[in-house]
């Protein structure tokens, strides 16, 4: 597992875990994003249960247990929170920020001891120690209860399943070649996101944003002018259909 | 790793399962005594030693219904235990993984609190566990034991049968059969999951 330092200023830093060489081959490769200040943490989609050994590894070389006092998870999927049951007993103290639709089968995974915190479908903002966060509301984008990760001051998008990519474990960070990397994320655009209205709606409100770094939850970051590239072709596509070529 | 130890909760399932099967065939035995009390009485004099033996019969269909209740409420506890220990050794293992992968940290030690609460709680499940294999074992060799005087309720039925004259000796012999088809079948499903739970308590 791969720790990377996207953002760092007095007040927080962003790290990315992901790129993990040793998970089993079956599964897709996933990132996993960390907000950390003076006494907190926030970790964003931390992933599958038979990926917690290597993330909290991975995690705890960064910050003690104690001090990751916030999950998030975007949606309901198992590449994103199948591994809750054991941060449960990792972090008997931690909040999970999720969509409210989700709360009754998130808890499926297993939460004896964490609290969840509903996220409303407008959204709302977590401070922790004087960062805001904002959680954007991305429905049906590809989940119908789901929402991106917003934080104004480091200018990051964490985007969820918006601009993953399916890639190989060894790929490069960041977008590199734009119209290259359409090809990776064509298919699962159209395939996984159902609804052109709230695609569209989603590229209004993100494009008021100050995105530097869009960081999906899967494959290659996009940054600087690579985000509008994005934002512009998505905007251009047709999604929710089966099969398109 | 042999299968039983990676398995085990399904094996204590299977076991939960069995022992439904058993509470539904005890139902049929306590059938099987209302029709012997209703042929007896029919019978009147000619029956009269067959009577006595209905109310063995309706003693141990009563008898093998409370027991295979109790055994399956036994055995679903256990399941449920069984799949909670499947999750705690499952988070030990991470744990332990973690401690590996994660030597070299500087907040390696702020997991100890954690690891040792779920070792605690692991251990609690652990002679749970034991405790209930225990208690289910006790349970499945009385109800067993009990099970031996279908036989012999079965051997005097038929031989009180005989008894009976024609006009109602083939009644009181079916119920002479069911009584030993239902306690046989009953027996095998014990027989069964007293091997199984012979196992898992070595395991």
């Amino acid at each position: 597992m791969k720790t990377q330092k996207l953002f760092e200023s007095p007040s927080h830093t962003w790290l990315m875990f992901g790129r993990d060489e040793d998970k089993p081959n079956e599964i897709i490769d996933t990132n996993q994003y960390m907000v950390v200040s003076k006494n907190n943490s926030l970790l964003m989609d931390p992933g599958g249960i038979e990926l917690f050994s290597a993330m909290l590894a991975a995690v705890i070389k960064q910050v003690p247990a104690d001090k990751i006092t916030h999950l998030f998870a975007s949606h309901q999927d198992p590449d994103i929170i199948s591994s809750l049951g054991l941060w449960d007993q990792a972090l008997p103290s931690a909040t999970l920020h999720s969509p409210w639709l989700w709360e009754s089968f998130i808890r499926h995974f297993g939460m004896n001891n964490i609290k969840y915190s509903a996220i409303p479908d407008e959204g709302n903002t977590l401070k922790i120690d004087g960062i805001s966060l904002d959680f954007i509301p991305a429905h049906y984008l590809h989940s119908s209860g789901n929402f991106n990760v917003y934080d104004g001051e480091a200018k990051i998008l964490m985007s969820g399943d918006i601009g993953a990519a399916l890639e190989p474990v060894d790929a490069p960070l960041y977008v590199d070649d734009f119209d290259e990397h359409i090809g990776k994320m064509k298919m699962f655009h159209q395939r996984w996101m159902p609804s052109n209205d709230a695609k569209n709606d989603w590229v209004r409100r993100v494009r008021k944003l100050d995105v530097e770094l869009m960081c999906p939850q899967h494959g290659r970051i996009f940054k600087g002018d690579n985000v509008k590239r994005f934002l512009d072709w998505f905007e251009n596509l047709e999604v929710g259909v089966l099969h398109k070529t | 790793m042999s299968d039983l130890s990676q398995n085990y909760f399904v094996s204590v399932a299977e076991i939960a399962a069995k022992l439904d099967q058993a509470t539904q065939i005890a139902q049929q035995l306590s059938l099987t005594a209302s029709n012997a009390r209703a042929v007896a009485l029919r019978a009147g004099e000619k029956a009269a030693g067959f009577r006595p033996l209905t109310d063995f019969i309706d003693r141990l269909a009563d008898i093998t219904i409370r027991s295979s209740k109790r055994i399956n409420k036994l055995a679903a506890i256990l399941s449920q235990t069984s799949a909670e220990k499947v999750r705690a050794d499952g988070a030990m293992k991470h744990f332990n993984s973690v401690y590996i992968l994660a030597k070299d940290s500087p907040f390696i030690n702020s997991l100890d609190k954690v690891y040792l609460r779920c070792k605690s709680a692991q251990q609690s499940l652990d002679n749970t566990y034991k405790k209930q294999i225990d208690q289910l074992s006790d349970e499945l060799s009385e109800l067993s034991n009990e099970l031996r005087n279908a036989v012999i309720l079965a051997t005097l039925s038929r031989v009180e049968a005989s008894q009976a004259g024609s006009e109602y000796q083939d009644a009181l012999v079916n119920v002479a059969d069911n009584v030993e088809g239902a306690a046989g079948k009953i027996k095998d499903h014990i027989n069964y999951s007293q091997q199984m739970v012979a196992e898992l308590d070595e395991y």
